[in-house]
């Protein structure tokens, strides 16, 4: 127990978020329509988040997805990444800050009104000198249909 | 005035001579560029190594008391974890090199898809040392580990004997740490095959 506590301190710092996404700006879209959201990703200073297609087989892709909702999704698209090298390997990457882009479809039956698009982003940080675990932001996207 | 700069000139040439060959057997230089040495903590301040139960590939429960009696080099990685892809060589070649004098490197696989990553990885890269797939209760007794890799050297008694690493560490603090335990000959500034081994040779930054 006494171990535990001793390295508590040392692990403080990276338990905290290498990633955040910014509260999305409500979708306003028309029955019958389609509509983009672009979600804003900021990575933390000296860290970085693996693309959506990393080269390498091993490395967890970013990964956004949206549950089934009042909206279909017709299509997600993330930026052109980095690359960086670690090591010998080239990495595919996003550092700083960068928008992810849904493409929505309101059926032209769906109810008017107030709704809500659930969705998730998984990711896996690291620095120079580390990676981190695996982790998700659960995200929630205000809808008006009109 | 010119014969003294001359003895000047011979005695600076002298000096950095002698610099240079205390370098390359003294342990100042372990650490390569860094010119640190990591100092094993006394044996009063060391605490045990938490107990944990384990698979390997095999499907065999392996506990960490297993390795009583040896000098274990207990490091928490995952296949997706790069930094961790630059220790594995370095690993492979102290378990070849310290084997017979009573080492073990011991991996724990942090990787959440459990063995369907981790066999296909360590095949390919000829892991020639134990792996053990993790769980978050073996890392919560470390401390969580929640960045990789994190390792930790244990002593013949069951002991963290040194500060552990978290992060891409330098390949000569752990060959310092290695050597102290087994109280085997330290080669300084060189690894075992004679190759010097600083960081920077492993790790370019991001840009």
């Amino acid at each position: 127990m006494s171990l535990v506590i001793t390295l508590l301190p040392l692990f403080s710092f990276a338990q905290q978020n290498k990633l955040a996404v910014r509260p999305p700006t409500p979708l306003t879209i028309k029955r019958g329509t389609t509509a983009v959201e672009n979600l804003t990703v900021e990575v933390l200073p000296g860290f970085h988040v693996n693309s959506d297609h990393p080269r390498d087989e091993y490395v967890i892709p970013l990964k956004l997805t949206w549950q089934d909702g009042p909206l279909a999704t017709k299509s997600i698209s993330f930026p052109k990444p980095e690359e960086i090298q670690v090591g010998n390997d080239r990495l595919l990457v996003f550092t700083g800050t960068f928008d992810i882009r849904s493409e929505f479809a309101a059926p032209a039956a769906a109810p008017p009104g107030p709704a809500t698009m659930r969705g998730r982003l998984r990711y896996q940080a690291c620095s120079n000198q580390m990676c981190f675990r695996p982790a998700s932001i659960e995200i929630t996207l205000p809808v008006i249909i009109e | 005035m010119r014969v003294s700069k001359i003895a000047a000139a011979l005695l600076g040439l002298a000096a950095g001579v002698f610099a240079l060959s205390s370098c390359t057997h003294s342990s100042a230089c372990v650490s390569g560029q860094n010119e640190q040495k990591t100092t094993a903590k006394a044996a009063k301040d060391r605490k045990p190594a938490p107990e944990f139960t384990l698979t390997d590939a095999s499907g065999q429960y392996i506990k960490l008391s297993d390795y009583r009696g040896k000098v274990v080099l207990l490091n928490f990685w995952a296949t997706w974890c790069g930094p961790c892809a630059l220790e594995i060589p370095w690993f492979e070649q102290f378990e070849q090199q310290y084997k017979s004098k009573g080492f073990e490197v011991v991996g724990i696989s942090m990787d959440e898809d459990g063995w369907k990553a981790v066999k296909p990885y360590i095949a390919e890269h000829k892991v020639n040392y134990r792996v053990l797939l993790g769980n978050d209760s073996v890392a919560a007794l470390y401390g969580g580990v929640d960045s990789l890799p994190t390792t930790f050297i244990i002593d013949r008694e069951g002991r963290i004997a040194f500060t552990p690493h978290i992060g891409l560490a330098d390949k000569n603090e752990y060959l310092n740490e290695i050597q102290t335990l087994l109280g085997v000959e330290d080669r300084g500034c060189q690894d075992e095959s004679g190759h010097h081994t600083a960081a920077a040779l492993f790790l370019r930054p991001a840009k």
